[in-house]
């Protein structure tokens, strides 16, 4: 022990900048290979493109027709796309949205620059049931929007709440417009 | 005048080797240009390849844990994938995307092996990683269809085999001269479809290895350079104790 | 973190102190060799093996044909997956060949000897923890071959009678069915957690019986260095493999899926597990075969007992028995590596009979008359 002593302080005599270095190049050496070795195990924790392609699913809204709407899946829900008339429009531009159970304007319901597509989750707020109308031949209550064949709750084209024991609108999914044709929800 | 020549030589030179490198004779000696430690793939080769492997290999085999968006490895475009994707009908009639897996031409092993007199086409995603030399395998056993000797008796629906073990196999020859074109204009004689045909399907058993091996090359390298500072650091630290 | 905070922590939560006080500053003997690193070796490659695995686990489907496709999933898709699988492979590579060095030179250096029997005893448990872990992962795999040698063990525990039947059945549920690759996968990572409380038992152990040095050094920095450059080596020998040997040791053919109507030419294990399954495979019935692998195990455990040097150091004939106890495991392995023969199972049968003479036999005659000198 006391051999240590001596020999740690002669060295310090000898050449202490020397010997810092190289001790602080060893452990930054050290440190890089750790970090290099963890990197691929924290990044493989990221969500695959697998993973993503379905979480972040790419629709094609095009092909839909006026006044139908188009139903599909997304993370276990059915969410309707639907394209409006400009009857419907018109029907709806202009209501007061305070005179409304749960009061939304039509701006809050589409997005900017593609005004004629309504993107709603397809299920009832009250009773949790799917609801009709989403093409013309469906029931669709008085309002040319959508119903529910559960509790007979009534929704107006962009998907607020009309009637029935339902108080909520219908929930806006997460999504963007890639394009004219293209959604990317998510 | 010096520099006139050595500047024609130099000229001369490199236009001999990007010929060399556009007509790379893999077929004698038969080699493959990802083998060995520092070695990665051939895209050109690999392109080829996979166009035999669809317009041949495909109708019969699958290649599950295979996805179309992977084919950019290769050198194509994402909108070339996207094309060749579009151009592949599913099951239920449907354009294939992207994300879609490679199509198994059916629907279970049980259909597959009916259709084939109960000789399943095996699946070509892992077929040369759990196949010993497998990229030479492929190449053999598609260039090994030979006249059965006179004292073979090869069983019905069965082919005399050279490179498949038992030299009898259900699979009928799948290569002949010209039954691709390929783009790049490389000759498409059966022996180079299956050299082609061969990269691809390593490839597929080893997407990852040109990473592999380029990570692989650093990793060691500066664990060589981190030893030596550890010993450096190490008898500088002991230096006065034994 | 200002000073003041530190000392905040520190009154309240002396970390450091401790820390300088319990590991930096403790008494090392000096002349230490650098396989005296293969503890801690062994203990960071376990962290290693734990670390990958969850990250792989977060992947891994636990059944029939979709275990195999989710570990193409896991190479193929997930990001950088294919290192992290190459990592957890060779990583079980690296801790099996540290292992069993280890236990290669507590035989050759009489380090299980008086009073060290119970620290050889945890290095055994240990050892035989990590290869039942080791079965488990390679059964994980779901490959043409780990398929059909679980199918075979599951089968074979399953028309075991009594107890030997019924410790099979906790553990795979019955012959292969569905829910036994979920069992193999919970164990798999339950028991490895399990060799963490060994390693911890077997420093403990080791601690109490050490000799006191005459001439010491303190942890910090001589230890730490000296450490460094056994981790930097070793590393280095696993990236070479990870990089450029990514299945060495295994069985090629257990890369492709497991078929159910195909069996096998050669049900090969990868090579760790290599001298079990050769002692296994010497009987033919699965009663004989777990007899000989505890058998194997049990003369092991009894070494410290049939030894009958009394304090002295081993001598030069011991140690040449030693080495070819060595031989004779590596040539038993590689009998058994290209599948069953004649010629195999003739010489299995010679090596493992020279196995058990060396244990019973040889060696206390060695060491009885080495001591007498």
């Amino acid at each position: 022990m006391a051999n240590t002593a001596t020999h740690t302080a002669s060295d310090e005599v000898e050449a202490p900048a020397k010997r810092d270095f190289l001790k602080i190049l060893t452990v930054s050496a050290g440190a890089v290979a750790l970090g290099a070795t963890a990197w691929p195990l924290i990044d493989a924790m990221n969500p695959t493109v697998s993973e993503l392609a379905v979480a972040k699913p790419i629709v094609n809204v095009g092909g839909i027709a006026p006044n139908t709407a188009l139903r599909i899946m997304w993370l276990g829900q059915p969410i309707y796309i639907r394209k409006l008339t400009p009857q419907q429009i018109a029907d709806n531009q202009f209501i007061v949205p305070d005179t409304l159970p749960d009061p939304a304007s039509y701006t809050d319901r589409v997005k900017p620059g593609y005004e004629t597509f309504v993107v709603v989750v397809g299920l009832n707020t009250g009773i949790s049931c799917e609801l009709l109308g989403n093409s013309p031949s469906d029931a669709r209550g008085p309002f040319d929007g959508w119903s529910c064949p559960c509790d007979g709750s009534i929704y107006d084209p962009l998907g607020r709440v009309r009637s029935g024991p339902a108080r909520k609108n219908l929930a806006i999914p997460r999504f963007t417009f890639l394009n004219d044709t293209q959604i990317q929800f998510g | 005048m010096k520099f006139g020549i050595s500047a024609a030589a130099l000229l001369a030179a490199s236009l001999a080797f990007s010929n060399a490198a556009k007509a790379e004779d893999t077929l004698s000696p038969l080699h493959w240009q990802s083998q060995g430690n520092f070695g990665s793939y051939d895209k050109a080769a690999l392109q080829r390849g996979f166009l035999v492997y669809q317009t041949v290999c495909a109708s019969c085999h699958s290649a599950n844990a295979l996805h179309y968006r992977d084919l950019t490895a290769l050198g194509f475009s994402p909108d070339q994938v996207a094309a060749i994707a579009s151009n592949v009908k599913l099951a239920d009639g449907s354009q294939a995307s992207m994300d879609d897996n490679f199509k198994n031409p059916f629907p279970d092993s049980q259909v597959a092996a009916k259709a084939f007199g109960g000789a399943i086409p095996p699946d070509l995603s892992t077929l040369v990683a759990a196949h010993p030399r497998g990229t030479q395998y492929i190449y053999s056993l598609l260039t090994g269809y030979q006249a059965a000797p006179s004292d073979v008796n090869v069983m019905a629906n069965h082919y005399y085999n050279v490179a498949y073990p038992g030299n009898q196999i259900a699979m009928p020859a799948p290569l002949k001269d010209d039954m691709v074109t390929y783009a790049d204009g490389t000759k498409a004689t059966t022996a180079q479809e299956a050299s082609d045909v061969a990269a691809f399907l390593t490839w597929a058993s080893h997407p990852n290895l040109d990473a592999r091996k380029q990570i692989g090359l650093r990793a060691v390298i500066f664990l060589i350079f981190l030893s030596v500072l550890a010993i450096a650091n190490k008898r500088k630290i002991w230096s006065g104790v034994v | 973190m200002s000073d003041q905070t530190k000392s905040w922590l520190e009154t309240r939560l002396p970390l450091a102190s401790s820390m300088q006080s319990c590991i930096w500053n403790m008494k090392m003997a000096v002349e230490k060799p650098y396989l005296a690193a293969l503890g801690s070796l062994i203990t960071a490659t376990l962290i290693f093996l734990t670390l990958s695995g969850f990250v792989l686990s977060l992947f891994y489907v636990a059944a029939p044909g979709a275990a195999f496709d989710s570990i193409q999933f896991i190479s193929r898709n997930v990001d950088n997956g294919w290192l992290v699988r190459s990592f957890h492979a060779t990583g079980a590579t690296m801790l099996f060949a540290a292992t069993y060095l280890v236990v290669f030179r507590t035989l050759l250096t009489g380090g299980y000897r008086a009073p060290n029997e119970l620290t050889w005893i945890l290095k055994l448990v240990f050892l035989g923890l990590v290869l039942i872990i080791g079965y488990f992962g390679y059964a994980m795999a779901d490959g043409a071959v780990s398929y059909w040698s679980l199918h075979e063990t599951t089968v074979a525990g399953a028309r075991l009678t009594s107890f030997p039947g019924a410790i099979s059945n906790w553990v795979f549920g019955g012959p292969a069915g569905p829910g036994t690759l979920g069992r193999v996968a919970v164990l798999h990572s339950a028991l490895a957690l399990l060799g963490f409380g060994v390693l911890a038992l077997h420093l403990a152990a080791k601690r109490a019986v050490a000799p006191v040095p005459t001439k010491t050094v303190t942890l910090h920095p001589y230890y730490t260095s000296h450490h460094f450059v056994a981790f930097a080596v070793f590393a280095l020998i696993f990236a070479v493999l990870v990089f450029f040997a990514p299945h060495w040791g295994e069985n090629q053919l257990n890369l492709a899926a497991a078929n159910p109507l195909v069996v096998p030419a050669v049900l090969t294990p990868p090579w760790y597990l290599l001298p079990v399954s050769a002692f296994a495979a010497a009987s033919s019935s699965p009663l004989g075969s777990i007899f000989l692998v505890l058998a194997g195990f049990a003369v092991l455990f009894a070494a410290p007992w049939l030894d009958q040097s009394k304090g002295t150091k081993p001598g030069l004939f011991y140690k040449i028995l030693v080495a070819v106890l060595a031989l004779d495991v590596f040539g038993l392995c590689m009998a058994q590596a290209d599948g069953p023969s004649m010629l195999s199972s003739i010489l299995s049968t010679i090596f493992i009979g020279w196995y058990f003479l060396h244990f019973l036999v040889l060696s206390p005659l060695a060491t009885a008359m080495e001591s007498k000198k």
